[in-house]
């Protein structure tokens, strides 16, 4: 399924609530070239009380609901909308990754819809998923090695 | 004689499988690499009711 409309839809309703998320995982690899599929968009960001009110405002724009899943256990807030087919998981910390500003200093920001995106590196991405060790991850470590080798080659990036 | 001809046959065959696959593979990379990011777009999958998903 093309999730351009989906995903624009969601970057807007991110920079209308001021939020400051980035991409991570299958999604944000798919952006960067990575044959690979996900059923959903991964962000990461600072669970801040400022933010985490404007995570609830994000919901409120896409008629989604926001709920804890794995609490508590995991700090993930799941925002959905079974209609539209978003599931859209927002996680404070991941696997093999420092800090949401480290992050966020190797990120890759494109637009999209007008509005601007940040994507995660393809090696934080990897490294993430090396951290996590879960087998459907390690399933796709090696495309995504792939990936970032064909990438980091001069003339591959169109 | 003949059983060690077919296994060496078949060990060949297996090695001339992998090399394909992994061509095919990079080509794949390298398409999807050649595209703007808005073509970019097609990894969403759906999840079905009764479990399962596609794209």
């Amino acid at each position: 399924m093309n999730a351009g409309p989906l995903l624009t839809s969601v970057v807007a309703a991110l920079a209308e609530v001021r939020l400051e998320a980035i991409l991570i995982g299958n999604a944000a690899a798919a952006i960067q070239g990575a044959p690979v599929t996900t059923v959903d968009l991964d962000f990461m960001f600072r669970a801040t009380p400022v933010n985490l009110a404007k995570l609830k405002k994000f919901a409120t724009r896409m008629d989604a609901v926001i709920l804890r899943p794995y609490y508590p256990a995991s700090a993930l807030y799941r925002v959905m909308n079974d209609d539209r087919g978003l599931q859209a998981d927002f996680m404070p910390a991941i696997h093999g990754v420092k800090s949401f500003n480290s992050l966020r200093s190797r990120a890759e920001k494109i637009k999209l819809g007008g509005r601007a995106l940040w994507v995660a590196h393809l090696a934080d991405i990897i490294a993430s998923k090396r951290a996590a060790g879960r087998l459907r991850d390690k399933a796709v470590l090696d495309i995504l090695e792939k990936t970032l080798s064909e990438k980091s080659k001069p003339s591959s990036e169109a | 004689m003949r059983k060690a001809n077919r296994h060496q046959k078949r060990k060949s065959a297996l090695v001339a499988l992998r090399k394909e696959s992994e061509r095919a593979e990079l080509d794949l990379i390298r398409r999807r690499l050649a595209l703007p990011v808005e073509k970019r777009m097609n990894f969403l999958r759906v999840r079905l009711p009764g479990g399962g998903s596609h794209l």
